[in-house]
């Protein structure tokens, strides 16, 4: 399979087929709480999306270059103090709280940049916007491109090695088209939420009830994408 | 060896990452720096924080950014009263003006055995539904008695007895939300000067026999009241209409007389009952309050709502 269309697959089935939200189901409490109108639910998807797409570039980075297993610059200083050739260390411990700290980082300059250039959009956020930092979606990237860069051999720095293992493009994609996913879900959901004002719902259903309900039925149709990934590859003349 | 070696790895790493992370925020939160004054933050502490827009403002903040930054009137919260009022004049260093708590006035007096022609209204049991339909009791003015004020009233503070919208004044911090919400407009914000205020109990426009038609205790328009003080008089309607800017309890000997000499009883004195008031109801049992005890599981209180 070719570099290009291995990153259509990563795209498409990041943002529709494994949606982070209606599939993984990561990300529900801004997906909950800031799609009550379509255009706060489009600044917090693009937040999401900037957030995903930082974090992953800093936390792929700091995977291939120092925490994986074999990662070059951990075994280059491994092997300059002990003088062995073939000595190497597994930093992978440090996963966790590296790409906690990268990612409350830059929601951090997110939140300062919203602040700064949208106060309107940065006063209806409200307290969702520093919550991104525990935002599951944004981890289980994180995690997503860890799973896949500690693999083993291959994988070039730009990707291109043609091994198991990702590279950064592979990864920025799955960012990218993972935050897109979560702008689509969120979107379609505040839409959703819009009519409803306007529907005379039963006492009981009212706020998060038919919130929730209405989730997994969009989860239900979002399972209609699943096999789109076998036909794709099949059209790319790839083998899946 | 090995884990020495590692031990001093991670923490180089942390290290790296943290200097490299600490310079980035370093840099933006000067590139991205906000002027806000802090004085909005001091006269939002000095709010309610209850944030229901009685001033006209949708929230606390908006309010607090409001007075400081487009000089708005630092009396306009009707939760805070003159306390807050005067803590927000010592942060921004200004003079509070003279200002009246307002509080809300049903003008109707009639519970359900006074209104006469009342239908079997079986639609959506809100006023405004009920509104829509015509014929659902005589008085086409009155309250309907459905209640969405009290639904409206984030205090607790309106409730409907016996078919008839009633303010608990004690409870009513004056954010009219209930004088917005009535589709009959019968509620309205009264500047209360005292605290008992001189209302008219009644919004029938109708004259004489028309009202006698649709209500036991409706005001007829006779006009009594205006021929006493001036303080009442009839611009559209056959309904008084009190001039709260003429209004002074000190001078209320025309009221007085206009009090005594309205047929129907229909100007009313509202606000803090009196000691007469408490008297009448003194023989009426209070109901218990039973406080729940959280230590047993088994919750077996009283429901006595």
């Amino acid at each position: 399979m070719t570099l290009a269309s291995e990153l259509v697959l990563i795209a498409v089935g990041a943002a529709v087929i494994n949606n982070f939200v209606l599939h993984y189901f990561v990300g529900i409490c801004p997906f909950i709480g800031v799609s009550r109108r379509v255009d706060m639910a489009f600044g917090m998807g693009c937040a999401v999306t900037f957030v995903i797409s930082v974090a992953a570039l800093l936390s792929w980075t700091f995977t291939f270059y120092i925490l994986r297993p074999g990662a070059p610059l951990t075994s280059w200083a491994v092997r300059s103090v002990t003088g062995k050739a073939d000595a190497t260390l597994d930093l992978s411990i440090l996963n966790y709280i590296v790409y906690i700290f990268v990612i409350a980082s830059s929601v951090q300059l997110v939140e300062m940049y919203v602040r700064k250039f949208f106060p309107r959009l940065y006063k209806s956020f409200g307290v969702f916007l520093p919550l991104i930092t525990t935002n599951c979606a944004i981890l289980f990237a994180c995690l997503e491109i860890m799973k896949h860069v500690s693999v083993g051999a291959g994988g070039g720095a730009w990707g291109a090695g043609g091994g198991a293992a990702w590279g950064l493009a592979q990864a920025m994609t799955l960012a990218i088209a993972g935050g897109l996913g979560f702008t689509i879900a969120i979107v379609i959901m505040a839409g959703i939420r819009e009519e409803l004002d306007h529907c005379d719902l039963p006492e009981a259903l009212k706020g998060p009830g038919i919130t929730l309900l209405i989730a997994g039925i969009l989860a239900l149709a979002f399972m209609g994408f699943s096999g789109v990934d076998k036909t794709l590859s099949g059209l790319m003349g790839g083998a899946q | 060896m090995t884990t020495a070696l590692m031990i001093i790895l991670a923490g180089a790493v942390m290290l790296i990452l943290a200097a490299f992370m600490g310079h980035v925020l370093g840099w933006a939160s000067k590139t991205f720096h906000v002027e806000t004054d802090p004085r909005i933050e001091q006269v939002n502490l000095a709010l309610p924080g209850a944030n229901c827009g009685g001033c006209g403002y949708v929230g606390c903040l908006e309010y607090a950014e409001a007075v400081v930054a487009a000089s708005e009137a630092v009396d306009k919260c009707t939760v805070g009263g003159a306390s807050v009022a005067k803590e927000i004049a010592d942060i921004l260093g200004v003079a509070v003006g003279q200002s009246w708590p307002f509080r809300p006035a049903v003008h109707c007096g009639a519970n359900f055995a006074s209104r006469l022609k009342r239908s079997d209204y079986r639609g959506e049991k809100t006023c405004a539904s009920a509104n829509i339909v015509s014929g659902i009791q005589g008085c086409t003015y009155g309250c309907t008695g459905l209640g969405d004020c009290e639904r409206s009233c984030r205090f607790d503070a309106i409730h409907v007895v016996d078919g008839l919208s009633t303010v608990d004044y004690e409870k009513c911090v004056g954010c009219g939300a209930c004088a917005k919400v009535c589709p009959r407009n019968i509620i309205s914000m009264v500047p209360f000067k005292a605290e008992r205020m001189l209302v008219v109990a009644c919004a029938n426009q109708d004259f004489g026999r028309e009202v006698k038609n649709v209500c036991k205790v409706g005001c007829l328009g006779c006009k009594a009241c205006a021929r006493a003080s001036d303080l009442f008089s009839f611009k559209d309607g056959n309904i008084p209409i009190i001039d709260y800017d003429k209004y002074d309890p000190s001078a209320m000997e025309g009221a007085e007389v206009a009090l005594a000499k309205c047929p129907m009883k229909r100007l009313m004195m509202i606000g803090k009952p009196t000691d007469k008031d408490l008297e009448a109801v003194a023989d009426r049992k209070k109901p218990k309050v039973v406080t729940a005890d959280f230590k047993t599981t088994v919750d077996d209180t009283e429901w006595l709502g």
